[in-house]
């Protein structure tokens, strides 16, 4: 541990993270965009580079790249009808190019794969309050999130403003995977945010078990993900992907229906 | 027709995609407590009238509700993914907030199912049952208007006349202004007091035994009219 953080910190800022990141997905997932956030998670990676050329927190590299590109994209989506996964399919191989050309491997690895042994601990404050407020918005917008990634229309007719809502979680999301990247890096934020939910939607029946067993299942793999990354010298964000998957697997043994 | 009874005005509707206009100069009014049937053949933009009284689709032209109009809808579908895990009770929670057993009960009662549905999941239920739960969503929270758009399909005949039954009752319940896409024709005789004739323009508009005539009517399904004739 480079920066000397004890691993209760660490613990508690994966968890924090892995439940924001949880309860993101379950919304995502209503929203089928599982593979969209996927890749647009490395549009974050130009901005990680900037960042560590110009010497500054890799958060606020990914987090300016992310909420710019989704706001972007957003737009595009909205103004010429493209459907969303060409947009991102497009922005997320620029994103790529640029940011392997500006930094050097070493960092692009640790960017791609996430280091959160190496956390500082203003990256652990910013990491806990971000998330935080990332999981009180979420559930303050739960209903309104639900009903118009189930039926736009339904959304509208109770006078609900799909776009704007729809702009709003896209926002917290790039926030999100800005936050996850320390965890897991660029290339596997998108399993934080997919995996858990994904489970969860396999064996909860009602909503809100589907949102608390979607940040709970999060945070048991990043707990058990970063116990063994210590332990036996791993990488923490492939951990996690392989506890998570684990994990996805189990649940559909027990699939409703 | 006094301004203070219309609970609904539509003047010049237009709705194009690009330079084709799906419906195109639509122009009624709709008095407090009226049934309106909207019929026409398939694609003759009866849905797409619908959402662009719901504000969901750009329009051109004037649709102007009465004062304190809310309205509740009841569309043709529902996209659920088969596994969403979400319970009957909790849709409903989308919609109001928190909701009181009493209010559960009733809204079910309002659409004849029983309280024990409130804790079913929404992809456990059968297509009948998940359009009557949609009924039931649409008049939480009393609006004034209820959209109704008919599916096409997957909904048989006895099943169909329960749900105008239902409706009609609900209407009287509810005080409700009903404005209801159908393809049966006889629904239209039984229940409706104006009928609007859609197909992509206004065909006709008015009280169904004055513009129901047979000329009007093969103007609306024109060719598969003649066609049925030919068959038989």
């Amino acid at each position: 541990m480079a920066a000397g953080l004890s691993l209760t910190y660490i613990l508690i800022a994966g968890s924090f993270i892995a439940a924001a990141g949880g309860l993101l997905g379950s919304f995502a997932l209503l929203r089928r965009m599982a593979l969209v956030g996927d890749a647009l998670s490395h549009v974050a990676l130009p901005g990680i580079a900037i960042a560590l050329m110009l010497n500054l927190n890799i958060l606020w590299g990914s987090a300016v790249f992310l909420v710019v590109g989704t706001f972007f994209i957003w737009l595009v989506e909205n103004k010429t009808k493209l459907p969303v996964d060409t947009v991102v399919g497009v922005f997320f191989a620029l994103s790529l190019a640029i940011g392997a050309l500006l930094a050097t491997e070493e960092e692009i690895l640790d960017a791609l794969f996430g280091s959160i042994v190496d956390l500082s601990i203003s990256d652990f404050w910013i990491a806990a309050i971000l998330s935080l407020a990332i999981i009180i918005f979420i559930l303050n917008y739960s209903k309104r999130f639900a009903l118009t990634f189930i039926s736009n229309d339904l959304a509208r007719s109770t006078g609900l403003k799909p776009s704007i809502l729809e702009l709003g979680f896209l926002l917290i999301f790039a926030l999100a995977v800005a936050v996850g990247i320390k965890l897991v890096g660029a290339l596997l934020m998108g399993s934080v945010i997919i995996i858990p939910a994904a489970a969860s939607r396999n064996i909860a029946r009602s909503f809100n078990s589907y949102l608390f067993m979607s940040a709970l299942i999060g945070v048991f793999a990043s707990i058990a993900a970063i116990l063994l990354s210590i332990n036996y010298d791993l990488t923490p964000g492939p951990a996690f992907v392989l506890v998570a998957g684990a994990l996805f697997f189990i649940s559909i043994f027990f699939r409703k229906n | 027709m006094a301004d203070e009874e219309k609970i609904l005005e539509v003047r010049d509707l237009t709705v194009k995609v690009g330079n084709v206009a799906l419906v195109e100069n639509i122009s009624f009014a709709v008095k407090k407590g009226e049934t309106v049937l909207v019929i026409g053949p398939n694609g003759a933009g009866k849905t797409t009238l619908f959402r662009a009284l719901i504000g969901s689709v750009p329009y051109f032209g004037e649709v102007k509700w009465g004062e304190g109009a809310s309205i509740g809808y009841v569309p043709q579908k529902v996209d659920l993914e088969r596994d969403l895990p979400i319970t009957v009770r909790e849709f409903f929670m989308l919609k109001t907030g928190n909701i009181g057993e009493a209010e559960v009960k009733e809204a079910l009662l309002d659409v004849k199912l029983e309280s024990e549905y409130a804790e079913k999941g929404i992809s456990e239920l059968s297509s009948g049952e998940l359009q009557r739960i949609l009924i039931a969503w649409a008049v939480l929270g009393h609006p004034k208007v209820l959209l109704f758009d008919e599916p096409t399909a997957s909904i048989d005949v006895a099943g169909q006349e329960t749900i105008y039954e239902l409706l009609h009752n609900l209407q009287d319940t509810h005080d409700l202004t009903l404005i209801m896409i159908s393809h049966d024709l006889t629904v239209v005789y039984k229940y409706a007091t104006q009928v609007l004739c859609l197909n992509k323009e206004q065909i006709c508009f008015g009280s169904p035994r004055e513009v129901l005539t047979p000329e009007e009517l093969s103007k609306l399904y024109g060719p598969e009219l003649t066609f049925y004739h030919h068959l038989h």
